[in-house]
């Protein structure tokens, strides 16, 4: 028995390495119900203790050549930049002022949509702290996209935060380990984010394929997507906040697996390949500073006691309207309104009857007045063709014609001019 | 007589280094390996780790340590992704353990057998990997063959320039 050990040790060791660690394999494959080709991503504690051992060896070393590498290229681009410092501090000088003033109106802006905000229950979130860091390694697979950040636990992050660039997101941390962290990058297969498109408002679920290509998928066939238009972060996911860019659309394609829906291929915003320095979103949640939050409740004392004022306002208007007689009292018949009431001690003044009425007397219907000074014979009213449109032709008995009288203008009519004879 | 025996040659022929050498070259192996795609992007056609595991299964014709050399890389190399770990430590318990293996038989001082075994090795690596990823664990994975061949070419011209300098660091009698 023991030659037998002896004689084939080699392969016996081969045999139990490699059962260990298919056993550990299908120990962590957990597949979730709705997974497409994907592993749960929660790692055990057991495999969670061999990454951070391995990354406690690597990261390290990759954070001293890392910071080598900055402190050659920082010395090398230091020397080339003396040579024309003096005119680039001017210039900025001068960029600064100008900043200084955009700031001020951008501040002002934001006061003013955050009280809008709050005026209106809005539960959108905006960025309001940020942590840099810096890119110092990869997983070294193509087909894990995943890289560490030189800031962890002790620097405040926190798994599930969004980590993005200028140009547009980036990914998410997966893993916090305490001076370092995971990243998972969107373009792979196991990430995911919700997005919207900017023109059509069509909402989707951004993941990377096996390429690393980014693709909405499950989207309807819409006939209104095209290419180069911007895509942006929803905000329901609760990871990335809204608006964010995201890409743009670089092509439509069927959808393999269902006819009527087709996948949406993104060009992403930021250069996930080639990343150096990142944003991690560490908050989501209004932080002012105390002169800030002053003048908030300031606004805000003061929106209500402005409204407070319009409702009082209001109710005094309501008094004075009960106190005040009513012309026409909807609950009673029409021969017994206030304003036939004779007993009423002020009665509404009527205006007097016209001693001589004309035309432009109430109560006499418009017609063309005879011309009497003159000839007997009926004057032709000299009138403009618009005026002429405008006088109804008048029956026998000088009622105006059913349907033939000027429309009741918008605009006052206006008398006709004086007839003038020569 | 027993001193011109199988196993005396073979001991004549184990390589040994410094203990410094057996920590610290594998621990650069991982550490480019995962900085270096940082600098060149999607084109680290490379595999240091493999490289290295195969030059000290060759170098110490053990097929046990050269086993668990390549478990050891390949588990540290799933570390540091976020797959499910022992993907890698697989394929590469199989390269440490075939190179060890035939390194007891061929002559490991000639640089064009090692170099080619290197680029097989690459081979047979990258299709276990497939094979774990696609068949075992039933993933989607995009695979291309040529860039897995230039992946082996790559880790060929790596064992050219690393070969002879790890051979430098060997304790000569």
């Amino acid at each position: 028995m023991d030659s037998f050990f002896i004689r084939y040790r080699n392969l016996l060791v081969l045999l139990a390495i490699l059962v260990a660690q298919i056993v550990g394999l299908a120990v962590q494959v957990r597949r979730p119900a709705d997974s497409r080709g994907s592993l749960d991503p929660k790692d055990s504690s057991g495999v969670r203790l061999i990454r951070l051992w391995a990354e406690s060896l690597v990261s390290p070393a990759e954070q001293g050549i890392h910071y080598s590498k900055l402190g050659l290229e920082g010395m090398w681009l230091n020397y080339l930049n003396l040579r024309h410092v003096r005119e680039q501090n001017q210039d900025l000088q001068k960029t600064i002022g100008r900043l200084q003033l955009e700031q001020a109106a951008l501040l002002e802006d934001a006061r003013q949509g955050q009280r809008l905000q709050a005026l209106l229950d809005f539960q959108q979130k905006y960025i309001y702290a940020t942590l840099p860091a810096q890119a110092i390694g990869s997983s070294g697979s193509d087909q894990s996209r995943v890289f560490y950040l030189d800031k962890g636990s002790s620097d405040g992050l926190k798994p599930d935060m969004a980590v993005i660039t200028a140009d547009g997101i980036v990914g998410k941390v997966r893993d916090v380990f305490p001076r370092t962290a995971q990243v998972l990058v969107i373009n792979d297969q196991t990430s995911g984010a919700g997005v919207i498109l900017e023109t059509t408002r069509i909402r989707g679920i951004l993941r990377g394929d096996a390429a690393g290509h980014l693709e909405i998928v499950g989207i309807l066939a819409d006939q209104r997507i095209q290419p180069g238009e911007k895509v942006l972060t929803a905000g329901g996911d609760l990871i990335f906040p809204r608006g964010l860019p995201v890409g743009v659309v670089e092509k439509v394609v069927r959808d393999p697996d269902r006819d009527s829906f087709i996948d949406i291929i993104v060009k992403p915003a930021a250069h996930i390949d080639r990343l150096d320095e990142v944003l991690v979103v560490t908050s989501t949640e209004p932080r002012f500073s105390p002169q800030e939050q002053q003048d908030l409740a300031t606004s805000e004392n003061l929106k209500g006691a402005e409204a407070e004022a319009i409702k009082e306002q209001a109710k005094a208007s309501q008094i004075m309207a009960e106190r005040l007689p009513g012309l026409i009292d909807p609950n009673l018949p029409p021969d017994q309104q206030p304003l036939l009431d004779t007993s009423n001690p002020n009665p509404v003044a009527h205006p007097p009857a016209a001693l001589h009425p004309d035309r432009f007397s109430p109560g006499v219907p418009a017609q063309a007045a005879p011309d009497t000074q003159g000839s007997s014979k009926p004057a032709e009213p000299a009138t403009s063709p618009r005026e002429k449109q405008d006088v109804a032709p008048v029956g026998k008995n000088g009622a105006i014609a059913p349907g033939t009288g000027p429309k009741p203008a918008s605009k006052p009519a206006h008398p006709p001019k004086p007839v003038r004879n020569p | 007589m027993s001193v011109l025996g199988a196993n005396f040659r073979r001991d004549m022929e184990i390589r040994r280094y410094p203990v410094l050498v057996y920590a610290l070259v594998p621990l650069a192996a991982l550490v480019l390996q995962a900085w270096l795609p940082r600098v060149l992007g999607p084109y680290a056609w490379f595999d240091l780790p493999l490289v290295v595991t195969v030059y000290f299964a060759l170098g110490r014709r053990s097929p046990i340590q050269g086993t668990i050399m390549g478990s050891a890389m390949g588990l540290f190399e799933d570390a540091l992704s976020h797959h499910a770990v022992g993907i890698n430590g697989i394929g590469k318990t199989v390269v440490g353990f075939i190179a060890a293996s035939v390194g007891v038989r061929i002559d490991v001082e000639n640089h064009t057998i090692r170099i080619m075994l290197n680029f097989l090795l690459s081979l047979l690596s990258s299709a276990i990997y497939v094979f774990i990823y696609r068949i075992l664990l039933g993933l989607d994975l995009e695979w291309r063959w040529f860039t897995e061949l230039f992946r082996a070419v790559g880790n060929s011209l790596f064992a050219l320039v690393l070969f002879p300098l790890l051979d430098r660091l060997q304790i000569r009698d």
